[in-house]
């Protein structure tokens, strides 16, 4: 345990928010005073991450993973709790600190619209001190990686997003930082780019041994790239530790798929297990995992006559922590 | 240190030159507001005998001449920008590099004054001609003026931040910036040399840092002020902005702790 690169302890952040009634008197006299309401985002995060760990933050919108992930870049102050990050108080905002995380948020640029990314790039390196040598052995990395050569010369406004948000990798890393929080990385692109995107973080994270939380609503991201997750709902960590342990334990069930030729026959899966969908060729029904192997093998027997396809899966990771936030109880072992 | 300034410079001329309309015509401001000035007060002194006060007709050419070189080179009004850095979320990913924001804004100004230059001083000097302007300039003067008008973009420019980091606090911070700006534009020497205001609000001038921004650089270097005089007022210029500076320090860090990165 003495690898942390980010320590968090009862980390808390609450906004004061103004607050008025709608209509024309509420609006009048909110001229005049106002009201303001406490609104806690993040409410005594305690965890810690390993130097080289990728994790997965996951939560519903406005559950706190952005103010967390502003905290831990210095973007914030927090309201209570302290926080550590590469031996750094984040919000002193110490230049050691700062050349040593990068914060990337999806839609948002960092890059100057008008001019060439290369330009950008420059100004990056004599910002972050880099030397030449580093600052091109970087670069050509960055840019075998994400295939940038026709996208570096380019006004960034006329890049496309997909473009665009693989010239803000490479802006966010040129520095190569210890530290990156991704937020929402692939936010708005198109499957193929999300995917191509997440191959490269993930072999960034291989190649470099880059630290990076990252936050995404899309849980392939989270799959493909995280091995540990924390989950956080209405600004408190529900859960921290392994994703697939997660899965397992809010779906102790897999899916069993069951096409039928003319529906023959389906009346005998009421038995095998929870039916959740029925068609006239196709029931879906969960089957508590201890028994999967035996029941499949009495589906495949008993309906051997009508039987044209079947397939066994894990529930789908949303649907998991879909269950995690309607307040679906975790088990107390699994709990934070 | 010097890199990053090298660096900062290539990118904002690559980004100005991209609008060269725009820049010329953003350009225009500085010598519009005094060349207007000029025409009433030239009025003004015709219905009067060709004088008001201690000024003649060619000393009010010579005072908005020197004016527009002074307004084009000790205002500044990218602070004006600061509400939209933040509500565009632009700020926030300057605020993690190892670079304090103003760095930038630097840059971006003296940038901006250079590049407008090529239009402003032609003009200057084409009104000064047509008028015939008289200045009443020696040696030590420019050797005196040249630095109050540095002293006087620094001030205004840090005097203006200080009223521009309101927007942590407000978000929209146009109008603060806009009311510090038409005070000063009543104070500051645009309307009339300070020396033609009726005497409170030449004491408001004086005691407040807007004439020492515009009005006291451009009285120096027309030769309106003697030796002692000038350099009193240099020692004003020097004191407002450590003043200034020190209010910016204060509440940019105050203003940090109190950011919620709305736009980010």
């Amino acid at each position: 345990m003495t690898d942390a690169v980010i320590e968090a302890r009862g980390l808390t952040k609450v906004y004061r928010v103004h607050e008025r009634q709608e209509g024309l008197g509420a609006t009048v006299r909110s001229v005049f005073k106002r009201t303001f309401r406490d609104v806690p985002a993040v409410t005594d995060a305690t965890f810690r991450i390993e130097a080289g760990e990728v994790v997965g933050f996951l939560g519903p919108n406005g559950a706190g993973k952005t103010t967390t992930l502003k905290m831990l870049s210095g973007l914030l102050y927090p309201t209570a709790g302290e926080a550590r990050v590469v031996g750094h108080v984040p919000w002193r905002r110490n230049g050691d600190f700062l050349r040593s995380i990068t914060l990337l948020m999806g839609n948002r640029t960092q890059l100057v619209w008008d001019i060439a990314a290369a330009d950008s790039f420059r100004v990056l390196q004599e910002i972050y001190r880099i030397p030449e040598e580093r600052y091109r052995s970087t670069l050509a990395e960055l840019t075998e990686l994400l295939d940038l050569g026709p996208l570096l010369h380019k006004p960034v406004r006329n890049l496309s997003l997909g473009e665009r948000m693989k010239v803000e990798f490479a802006a966010g890393l040129v520095h190569a930082p210890r530290i990156a929080f991704l937020d929402e990385p692939t936010l708005g692109l198109d499957v193929s780019m999300q995917s191509r995107i997440r191959r490269f973080v993930a072999e960034h994270n291989r190649r470099s041994g880059t630290t990076i939380l990252l936050t995404s609503h899309y849980m392939a991201d989270v799959v493909a790239l995280c091995k540990r997750v924390i989950v956080i709902h209405h600004g408190r960590l529900l859960y921290d530790g392994d994703l697939g342990q997660l899965a397992l334990q809010m779906a102790p069930y897999k899916v069993i798929t069951v096409a039928l030729r003319d529906g023959a026959g389906s009346a005998v899966l009421d038995e095998l297990g929870t039916v959740v969908s029925r068609d006239e060729a196709q029931v879906t029904l969960r089957v508590p995992r201890e028994v999967v192997a035996e029941r499949t093998a009495r589906i495949v027997r008993d309906l051997e006559g009508s039987l044209t396809d079947i397939s066994v899966e894990d529930p789908p990771i949303e649907e998991v922590i879909d269950r995690v936030f309607a307040g679906e109880k975790l088990p107390e072992a699994m709990a934070t | 240190m010097i890199g990053v300034y090298r660096a900062l410079f290539l990118q904002q001329f690559q980004v100005m030159s991209q609008y060269r309309v725009a820049t010329f015509l953003y350009a225009l401001f500085s010598f519009i507001r005094p060349i207007i000035f000029l025409a009433a007060w030239l009025a003004v002194a015709e219905s009067q005998g060709g004088r008001v006060g201690t000024f003649s007709r060619a000393d009010f050419v010579g005072y908005f001449v020197i004016t527009i070189f002074v307004t084009h080179f000790a205002t500044s009004w990218d602070f004006f920008e600061f509400e939209w850095e933040i509500r565009r979320g632009t700020l926030s990913p300057k605020l993690l590099r190892p670079l304090h924001y103003l760095n930038y804004a630097i840059v971006n100004n003296i940038i901006w004054k250079l590049m407008t230059s090529v239009a402003v001083i032609p003009v200057a000097i084409l009104i000064a001609i047509t008028f015939d302007a008289r200045f009443q300039t020696e040696p030590w003067h420019l050797a005196i003026g040249i630095p109050s008008v540095l002293l006087g973009a620094a001030l205004n420019f840090m005097s203006g931040w200080v009223v521009a980091s309101a927007a942590f606090w407000t978000t929209r911070v146009h109008s603060v910036v806009t009311l510090h700006q038409r005070i000063g534009f009543i104070f500051s020497g645009q309307i009339a040399p300070l020396s033609l205001l009726p005497g409170p609000l030449l004491a408001i001038a004086y005691a407040l840092p807007f004439g020492y921004v515009l009005g006291v650089p451009a009285d120096i270097l027309r030769g309106g002020h003697d030796l002692p005089t000038a350099l009193a007022l240099v020692g004003g210029q020097v004191v407002w902005l450590a003043i200034a500076i020190a209010l910016y320090r204060t509440v940019w860090a105050a203003g940090l702790r109190q950011y919620s990165a709305v736009g980010a």
